[in-house]
């Protein structure tokens, strides 16, 4: 029963810690918590959903065409919703920006195929900000951290809506490599082919990711950024396509998530509700800046969350408990733990 | 100045966003009915209980989580709009059309009770028919009441709709403790199957289910093995289902979601744990249930309260003209299924109480007419019977498995006493 607990518990940690790592790696460029993670990953479930369930595709052609559309997602997300924030001169993403959200819209269903209409608003509130742009005497302010911040609570907000409004509210089942249901036996212990794929892929994402940010030119370029952009600018970096790429790499393995999770149960749009806190939780038990802090945040998690399941009376039900209260106790424990870090100036 | 003209001009953008895109929740009956609230120029004495009704139209409310973590259970309301234009298609009842105004609530209380209040101070609707869950009908529970505005058919088995009598609140879903009355008497008379453990959500759902399944096996001199509780917002059920396989029973009770269910059976699977799964009806949909857990609802046993989705049964099948015809129409995405046809199940008695309550139709006739139902059984549910101090219309179920996707009647029709 404790090794069975504590292999579910380690299995649940890799997801957890997945979502944390995706986080950590636009938090540490960035400084933006990216509340919209949990449902980049949903979305590329559904990407996966499409392309084996509806197209048929087969799962060679259509799982790397799912990451390569998931990390197209995340840098599309950055480009038009926090970049027209953060360069207010940025007109043509924020054109596309509307663009995308009535095509959006339209898609779900909410803009009724009177396509004159969605233009019309379109160059409406177009010339509304081109009006206040021209006239207003002072510039219109830069958001702070935290204005960006809740950008991404309002794309988690879009893509939920998005998914909710395309697929529908019903649940799917995506159709999956590697049984989760087939377990077989390895001492006391049950395994599934799942478990497997989910211990090996984390582990292999967790290694590249290191040898990524340690020995490549972009992941040193990414560093750069965090630590200071302007420097990073002279340099000749494009912080602009850094972020981008941020958020590219971090729906990479976001994506990876959200199709092990899928995996094991029904697909709706709420299937990263849940694993999102719990990744944000892992993360900040980690520290928010720690790739490594991020895996054992979310192993730790995981092993906990088992352990109190497993052996508490009505266990079941504090162990979601356990996560939040973790957060307190971090916070508590180190009040400047999470958001601390940027008052202090790096250098 | 120009801030001024900004401002303006912001304004005319939402103006124009909210012209644009009218909300898709109004259901119309026939599209060239023009729409016609109540008629102001009553008399003060019969206004209130007339409300709603015209010489042409009877205005009908129903609340529903179109969007949200309940919005699978949207499709009762569209079910409800698809039935009243089948009604309205057949000429509607004593000339009148029913409209069916639904709003969504995201099944989250507060917005239910301020949907609800416009629906009645602002539309004025005659009544309430269907809504899904407890806990949005139990904020708007008192005050309906307080208003005497009929409120027929809760979309949940809840046995609070009927604890406490209430003259215009008429309940069709068979409680939560019958049903697991029921399922604990088939697994102990018919299945043979003593030891039980049950995984149960830890709700009033759930805990109802609990308590009525903890008083059935005491009463045979019995205990659960094990009550393990799922949260709604769990995600991960690896442990719950380890706890339940330590207490080795023969049998499990699910009172929980669909998507719980379909994590509990398949890390069961997983763990080599093989007991008799027995569901309530909220997981009766046994294609669905087929589809989501990869084929491992096979012999699942379940209880249901309304006629199968893919049966034989005349009505049934005339129902399910009225999807293709009209619920496809409204929404191309929308399935056939036991949610779809529970808006036809709780709109039912209220539709046959208003061809009873005849022409000259008001809220208390409307009441009386429902009072007069006994054994009705024209509809896809069974024997619903009301009266002066009844207020639960059904207190049957049947039980049926899962067999190749398809449910398969177990039973016939058993009352719960």
């Amino acid at each position: 029963m404790f090794l069975q607990l504590i292999v579910m518990g380690l299995a649940t940690g890799c997801l957890y810690a997945l979502i944390a790592l995706a986080m950590v790696i636009i938090y540490k460029t960035s400084e933006i918590l990216n509340f919209s993670q949990g449902e980049l990953a949903m979305v590329g479930a559904y990407i996966a959903f499409l392309l084996l369930d509806t197209l048929g595709l087969p799962f060679a052609v259509a799982l790397p065409l799912t990451f390569l559309l998931s990390m197209a997602l995340g840098a599309l997300c950055e480009l038009l919703f926090l970049q027209p924030a953060r360069e207010r001169a940025r007109v043509i993403p924020l054109i596309l920006l509307w663009a995308f959200t009535f095509f959006v819209l339209y898609l779900a269903g909410f803009v009724e195929p009177g396509v004159p209409v969605s233009l019309a608003v379109i160059v409406l509130v177009f010339a509304v900000w081109m009006t206040a742009e021209t006239f207003s005497k002072r510039p219109l302010r830069k958001p702070t951290l935290l204005g960006l911040i809740i950008i991404t609570l309002g794309l988690e907000m879009v893509l939920y809506g998005g998914a909710g409004g395309i697929w529908g509210a019903g649940q799917e089942r995506l159709p999956s490599p590697v049984s989760d249901t087939a377990g077989f036996e390895v001492g006391q212990v049950y395994l599934s082919g799942l478990d497997l794929i989910t211990f090996g892929g984390s582990v292999l994402i967790m290694l590249l990711l290191f040898l990524f940010f340690r020995y490549t030119r972009l992941g040193v370029a990414m560093k750069a950024t965090a630590q200071n952009p302007l420097a990073a600018r002279l340099m000749g970096i494009r912080p602009a396509r850094i972020y981008s790429f941020t958020w590219a790499l971090a729906a990479l393995v976001g994506a990876f998530a959200g199709l092990l999770t899928a995996s094991a149960q029904p697909l709706d749009n709420n299937l990263m509700m849940e694993p999102l806190l719990k990744g944000f939780a892992a993360a900040v038990l980690g520290g928010m800046h720690s790739l490594a802090g991020a895996v054992l945040g979310g192993c730790l998690l995981g092993v906990i969350e088992s352990l109190v399941a497993g052996y508490l009376p009505d266990g079941t039900q504090y162990k979601s408990t356990v996560a939040f209260m973790i957060i307190i106790l971090v916070l508590c424990i180190r009040p400047s733990g999470l958001l601390g870090r940027h008052f202090v100036k790096k250098v | 100045m120009t801030r001024k003209l900004t401002i303006i001009l912001c304004i005319l953008a939402a103006a124009m966003l909210v012209t644009g895109c009218p909300p898709k929740e109004e259901a119309e009956a026939p599209a060239e009915e023009p729409v016609k609230p109540a008629e102001p120029e009553q008399p003060a004495e019969t206004d209130a209980a007339k409300t709603g009704v015209t010489d042409d139209t009877i205005l009908v409310g129903q609340w529903s989580p179109q969007t949200g973590p309940a919005a699978l259970w949207g499709a009762v309301a569209r079910g409800t709009a698809a039935y009243f234009e089948m009604i309205n298609a057949e000429g509607g009842i004593h000339g009148r059309k029913l409209k069916l105004l639904i709003r969504d609530d995201s099944y989250q209380a507060p917005k239910t009770k301020a949907a609800v209040m416009e629906l009645a101070e602002k539309e004025g609707v005659f009544a309430f028919v269907g809504g899904v869950g407890t806990g949005p009908g139990m904020a708007v529970k008192d005050y309906l009441k307080e208003k005497k505005i009929p409120w027929i058919g809760p979309a949940s088995g809840s046995s609070k709709w009927t604890e406490e009598f209430n003259r215009y609140l008429f309940s069709l879903y068979p409680t939560y403790t019958d049903e697991a009355k029921a399922l604990v008497r088939y697994l102990l008379e018919t299945a043979k199957k003593d030891k039980i453990a049950m995984l149960y959500q830890n709700d009033d759902y759930g805990k109802e289910g609990l308590e009525a399944a903890r008083a059935e096996l005491k009463k045979h001199g019995k205990e659960l093995l094990a009550e393990v509780s799922v949260e709604m917002t769990d995600a991960d059920l690896k442990s719950h289902v380890l706890k339940l396989k330590q207490a080795k029973p023969q049998a499990v009770i699910l009172f929980v979601l669909p998507k719980h269910a379909a994590i509990a059976v398949g890390t069961a699977a997983k763990l080599k744990f093989k007991p008799l799964w027995v569901s309530t009806s909220t997981l009766s949909d046994a294609p669905l249930m087929h589809k989501i857990t990869k084929g491992l609802w096979e012999g699942v046993v379940f209880d249901t309260f309304l006629e199968l989705p893919d049966s034989d049964h005349p009505r049934v099948k005339k129902y399910r003209e009225a999807y293709e015809k009209y619920g496809l129409k409204a929404n191309p995405k929308e399935q056939w299924g036991l949610f779809f046809m529970a808006g036809f199940v709780f709109a039912e008695p209220f539709v046959e109480a208003v061809k009873k309550a005849g022409p000259d139709l008001d809220r208390e006739k409307l009441v009386e007419a429902l009072e007069s139902l006994d054994k009705w059984d024209e509809g896809i549910g069974h024997n619903i019977t009301f009266g002066p101090k009844r207020r639960q219309g059904q207190k049957a179920v049947f039980l049926a498995t899962c067999k190749k996707g398809k449910a398969v009647k177990l039973t016939d029709w058993i009352e719960i006493e």
